[in-house]
């Protein structure tokens, strides 16, 4: 942009108690930098009286107050008067609108100390943990609600957005659920087959698989996926739908928010999610069987035959009925982190952010309290 | 960075120092290039054909923009007023025409000859267009810190300049969302003039404001505009801003798909050979 070697910015002429600076360079942006070293080398001190002359000055921006700023600064209290001779009607007009302060109120922003600052952080955690919890509970609590109602009013269902999110975040999500799982299964082999040809017990091979996936990695997987497809994809759209006044305008216009947003989506999601689950419990059993296939060296009936024996009803369904929950969390919590947003686009990638990882969260935790629930009932 | 100290130096307040104005003297220095006024083009549109699709919106239009002048695109809504501002500041690619900015094709400038051409512009946008997440000073400071070799402390008092030029000093560690529309817009601008583009651009500049925020915007753009010499290009149909605000006006038509009138403001006001025209300046229902 520019040539750093040998840029002289002043003229320097000195007289008596007098000093002429005559700048050579444009006052910009760009330029007005190499005059500060210069400026800072000068001995003000010597001189009663600084002439800054500006007649060859033919490039300035509002970067000229700047340059004014310090040479003023540095005059400071060295008792030495700056005259600014040939100064452009240009160059007087930019001083003057640019230094004139517009009316406008002052901003109300104290600044506080840190430790006062860090302390409010803290507590504005505190509080925005406490009111989250609380709006999520009044959320769910009106969704039950609508869900309650939502019998008697089936057929205000919007029947193609159903179909448009049971297809999106249904049959869309079987590829990377199958492919997902089905590794799931295989890696899951693999390591139990290490452990179980010590013990020579091969066949157990497909009882580890089979019920691990069945009961928790099956559902656990594919809702931890469909929280990350779609849970964050309902966050994001309700989102752009809060800050651009489209859910303002619905709510003028008579419509049932819940009905009309959020349970078309949320059944969407918990009736696919049972599907997909039973789809990668396949995928995961099928990498199962390659494992043993290949590190064990079992054959496909006998695999086939010691699941049959291992897997009962009860494993499938609790894997199935945690799914259906899953799936209700994951997507009414991207629903209701939708809602939340509120600003601008910045406002609306936070919460999508949020909406996944509040997701994952409750499933994790879902899953730990219906483990233990079903381990006490026998199931 | 930003979290540094601000020096706030008023030049008007320093009493040791003085900025002597001698207007005589100035007739003898040449003038800066950009603060240059004079009759010479600084935008040129040439032929300028925009269709999205099948649909032609603006159909073989041509016109200049010369240095320093208050340049204002009007028309009704839908007329592709701002599809062609777009145009202007490389937003999109016209699908034929050439729009040169000071001699240079900005639709067939790529990489850095485009960087070079837009650093020419500063954009001022509808909806503001500030940086959600940044501070207005973080807004500001984000050009200067790109695009040239500034300290720091010159950064920021460069960032005091601009918001206490459009009336926000003390506003710097502001959120965008924590201040109103029209402070917004004029962040925007403060923004937009932070390299001290010779353009500055203004889609709808007063869309969204009360009649005195809006009339505000407008005094402001005349006085940077009589100040800095800065040609300003302004999209609106607000026609009290138009006609008390711009030096020439082009009129566009939806109809059309071009120019239906050009000329100083208050000449179109009075242009009753043209229904249309007349109709607009005079706000003139037309039958639905």
């Amino acid at each position: 942009m520019k040539d750093t070697n040998n840029i002289e910015p002043f003229e320097i002429i000195k007289k008596d108690n007098e000093l002429t600076l005559k700048p050579l360079i444009p006052i910009n942006v760009y330029y007005g930098d190499y005059y500060f070293e210069d400026i800072e080398k000068l001995d003000f001190e010597n001189y009663s009286n600084i002439i800054v002359d500006l007649a060859d000055v033919t490039e300035f921006d509002s970067f000229l107050i700047v340059f004014y700023n310090k040479l003023n600064k540095t005059a400071e209290g060295k008792n030495v008067k700056i005259n600014y001779i040939n100064a452009s009607e240009e160059q007087n007009n930019l001083v003057n609108v640019l230094s004139k302060e517009q009316k406008e109120e002052k901003p109300n922003k104290q600044k506080k100390p840190f430790f006062y600052n860090y302390l409010e952080n803290i507590g504005l955690k505190v509080k925005t943990m406490f009111s989250d919890m609380y709006v999520f509970i009044e959320f769910t609590g009106n969704l039950m609600i609508a869900l309650f109602k939502f019998p008697f009013k089936i057929k205000e269902l919007r029947i193609k957005d159903f179909a448009y999110y049971f297809n999106n975040a249904g049959v869309n999500a079987v590829p990377i659920v199958i492919l997902i799982v089905f590794l799931l299964g295989l890696i899951t082999g693999y390591q139990g087959a290490l452990l179980l040809k010590q013990f020579g017990a091969d066949r157990f091979i497909a009882d580890l698989v089979g019920i691990v996936i069945a009961r928790e990695l099956g559902p656990l997987m594919t809702a931890i996926l469909v929280a990350g497809r779609s849970g964050s994809a309902y966050a994001a759209e309700i989102g752009t739908m809060k800050v651009s006044e489209e859910i303002d305008a619905l709510k003028t216009m008579g419509m049932d928010l819940y009905q009309f947003l959020i349970i078309p989506r949320v059944l969407a999601v918990t009736i696919a999610i049972p599907f997909i689950t039973i789809l990668a419990d396949f995928a995961g059993i099928v990498g199962g069987l390659v494992a043993a296939m290949t590190a064990l060296d079992m054959t496909f009936t006998g695999y086939s035959n010691e699941l049959n024996r291992a897997l009962n009803y009860s494993h499938l369904f609790s894997g199935l009925f945690k799914s259906i929950i899953f799936g209700f969390l994951v997507s009414s919590v991207g629903c209701f982190r939708g809602l939340q947003a509120s600003g601008g686009a910045e406002s609306v990638g936070r919460f999508t952010t949020a909406a996944v990882v509040t997701g994952v969260l409750l499933i994790i935790l879902s899953d730990a309290v219906f483990t233990f629930l079903f381990q006490v009932l026998g199931i | 960075m930003i979290e540094e100290k601000k020096e706030i130096s008023n030049l008007s307040n320093n009493n040791s120092n003085e900025i002597e104005d001698n207007s005589k003297a100035s007739n003898t220095n040449s003038l800066s290039l950009k603060n240059s006024t004079n009759n010479e083009p600084i935008i040129q549109v040439k032929n300028l054909t925009v269709q999205y699709d099948d649909r032609v919106i603006i159909d073989n239009i041509s016109f200049d923009i010369m240095r320093g002048e208050i340049f204002m695109i009007v028309g009704g809504s839908g007329c592709g007023k701002s599809t062609v501002l777009r145009q202007i500041i490389g937003l999109e690619i016209p699908i034929e025409g050439e729009i040169l900015i000071n001699g240079e094709d900005i639709c067939k400038a790529t990489g850095k000859d485009k960087v070079h051409i837009l650093n020419k512009f500063g954009v001022l946008f509808q909806s503001s267009g500030l940086f959600a997440s940044m501070t207005l000073a973080e807004n500001i400071a984000l050009k200067l810190e790109t695009s040239t070799n500034l300290t720091n402390s010159q950064i920021l008092e460069l960032i005091n300049i601009k918001l206490t030029s459009v009336g926000l000093a003390g506003y710097e560690s502001f959120l965008p969302s924590e201040i109103s529309g029209g402070m917004k817009k004029r962040a925007a601008l403060a923004r937009a003039m932070a390299l001290d583009p010779p353009i500055l651009c203004f889609d709808e500049p007063s869309s969204g404001l009360d009649p005195v925020t809006a009339a505000t915007m407008d005094e402001l753009i005349k006085e940077l505009n009589s100040a800095l010499g800065t040609t300003m290009v302004v999209v609106s149909h607000d026609l009290d801003g138009v006609i008390n605000t711009a030096q020439r006006v082009i009129m566009l038509d939806k109809d059309a798909k071009g120019i239906i009138a050009e000329g100083a403001p208050k000449e179109l006001k009075e242009m009753k050979e043209n229904k249309k025209v007349y109709d607009f300046f005079n706000r003139i229902p037309t039958s639905i």
